[in-house]
């Protein structure tokens, strides 16, 4: 096939795609075409894009690609969209981040670390699908840990979880922080969650190899 | 947040306590929060806190919320009881009869949760800067499956809410309902799982009582069950979804909707049907 043709395809697909869709999911409809090859044709797409100044370009988050307006049209976009733009309280921002990063926590551990009851807050991201409960901890009481959802790295334009910002490392304490008295911090361990990750984080990982940055 | 003046690190509350309104708490996302906003306005380490100049200060402040008629939540008073049992321990020279850790800095424990939360409150500002789908990008929409109407005002009900409905509706045919009779007819939830569809085949959305009651005609206990587990049913099987709406406190109101469920196929839920019959 002509390797112009098979960029138009993948620029159909890609703008018809409801969702972020994955380079190996394209990969599937095009003759002679792999995942890498099809990251490579995304590539180009978006070069094309800066070339004749599009006001779009593509993504690659959650694991696939999505065409996405550039954000110097956003205050245009927010009053045409039906939806009330989207909006993070400091305190939802805030608890998605320690989520994030601990994940999977418990609502106990949560506040733990902000100080204040998490309740409110947490009904308020899986409403909007931002995390999700992954299960219990096997502990007594056997309390419901959460983690981020999928919705999360689309919202926040990450193609997966070790793409978030890294964490600061407490110079202070320096690698004595397990070791301070936090029991209650130390004595959260990881691991000990029944229901592993769904597979759309598999997903991710899987496809994490040559990522090219979201556009530009 | 704003950085008010050091001697009036709370400027931003009595401003608009002046006006007389309710006020709101000036941006503090919980007593670290504040501790920590203090720590900046007195230009001050996290690592060696002057803790008896914080803690007073820290008690100005709550004395202010309540001043201004501030719910003062019980986390704030358990942060001022932790600085003043701190602000003692400073007082005491060190218990020799204590070895290690336990004699260290009282303030260790606090120092350690405050730099975790800053370290969250700063990667959460990292986040917030990024460019969010729905903020600042906008995906091209693709003809996904119909959004449902109004999302932002209702939730899905849970099976509680669900099973209260159904009781009250039992409840309500209850007294009325034809004395105990023997019916020859037989309902079957395959049945009534076609009925259902077929009414949202017709409308987007139908009140969970309108179906169970079938548009006002008189039905059976046992057509208000069957109906019941047909509903069940189809929502396990994910073809139809029940919805209801949120009033401004964000508590479930109202008539619980039924909607079929965008994302699956007709062809998905029939088979599924007959696997379970």
């Amino acid at each position: 096939m002509e390797r112009d043709q098979q960029r138009r395809i993948v620029e159909a697909i890609i703008l018809s795609s409801p969702e972020p869709i994955s380079a190996a999911r394209i990969a599937e409809v095009l003759p002679r075409c792999n995942p890498s090859q099809v990251r490579t044709i995304v590539r180009d797409l978006n070069e094309e894009y800066v070339e004749r100044h599009s006001a779009f370009e593509i993504w690659e988050v959650a694991g696939g690609f999505q065409m996405r307006s550039l954000p110097e049209f956003a205050p245009y976009l927010r009053q045409i969209q039906k939806t009330r733009p989207l909006r993070l309280s400091q305190a939802a921002l805030e608890t998605l981040a320690i989520i994030a990063y601990r994940q999977p926590v418990t609502r106990a551990e949560l506040e733990q670390v902000r100080g204040v009851d998490a309740g409110a807050v947490l009904r308020s991201l899986l409403e909007r699908d931002l995390i999700r409960v992954a299960g219990h901890r096997e502990v007594p009481g056997r309390p419901i840990v959460y983690a981020t959802a999928r919705r999360f790295l689309e919202v926040f334009g990450l193609m997966k979880l070790a793409d978030l910002p890294a964490l600061r490392e407490v110079a202070d304490l320096g690698a004595g922080e397990d070791e301070e008295p936090v029991a209650s911090d130390a004595a959260a361990p990881e691991a000990e969650v029944l229901p592993p990750d769904d597979g759309s984080e598999a997903d991710v990982e899987s496809e994490a190899g040559a990522a090219p940055e979201p556009a530009l | 947040m704003s950085a008010p003046t050091p001697d009036a690190p709370w400027s931003a509350a009595s401003s608009s306590a002046a006006d007389g309104y309710a006020v709101k708490l000036p941006l503090f996302e919980g007593p670290l929060d504040l501790l920590l906003h203090l720590i900046r306005i007195n230009e001050v380490e996290i690592t060696d806190i002057p803790i008896a100049t914080i803690a007073e200060q820290y008690l100005q402040a709550l004395d202010l919320m309540r001043e201004l008629d501030l719910d003062v939540a019980g986390e704030y008073l358990l942060l001022a009881a932790t600085l003043a049992w701190i602000k003692s321990r400073m007082l005491l020279p060190p218990d020799p009869s204590e070895d290690g850790e336990e004699s260290g800095d009282p303030r260790a424990e606090l120092v350690a949760r405050l730099l975790e939360y800053q370290r969250f409150k700063e990667v959460a500002q990292e986040l917030d800067g990024r460019q969010l789908l729905g903020r600042d990008v906008f995906p091209a929409q693709g003809a996904g499956p119909e959004p449902i109407p109004d999302a932002e005002r209702e939730i899905e009900v849970g099976v509680f809410q669900l099973m209260e409905a159904f009781r009250q509706a039992m409840r309500r045919e209850g007294p009325r309902g034809v004395p105990h009779e023997v019916e020859a007819e037989t309902v079957t939830v395959r049945e009534r799982i076609l009925v259902v569809m077929q009414a949202l085949a017709q409308r987007d959305s139908c009140e969970f009582e309108e179906l169970l009651f079938e548009m006002g005609e008189r039905v059976s206990r046992a057509k208000l069950v069957t109906t019941f587990l047909a509903i069940l049913e189809l929502t396990r099987l994910e073809a139809i979804g029940l919805y209801q709406g949120l009033d401004e406190l964000g508590v479930p109101q109202g008539p619980i909707h039924i909607r079929r469920k965008g994302g699956v196929g007709e062809a998905s839920w029939m088979e599924r049907l007959s696997d379970l019959m």
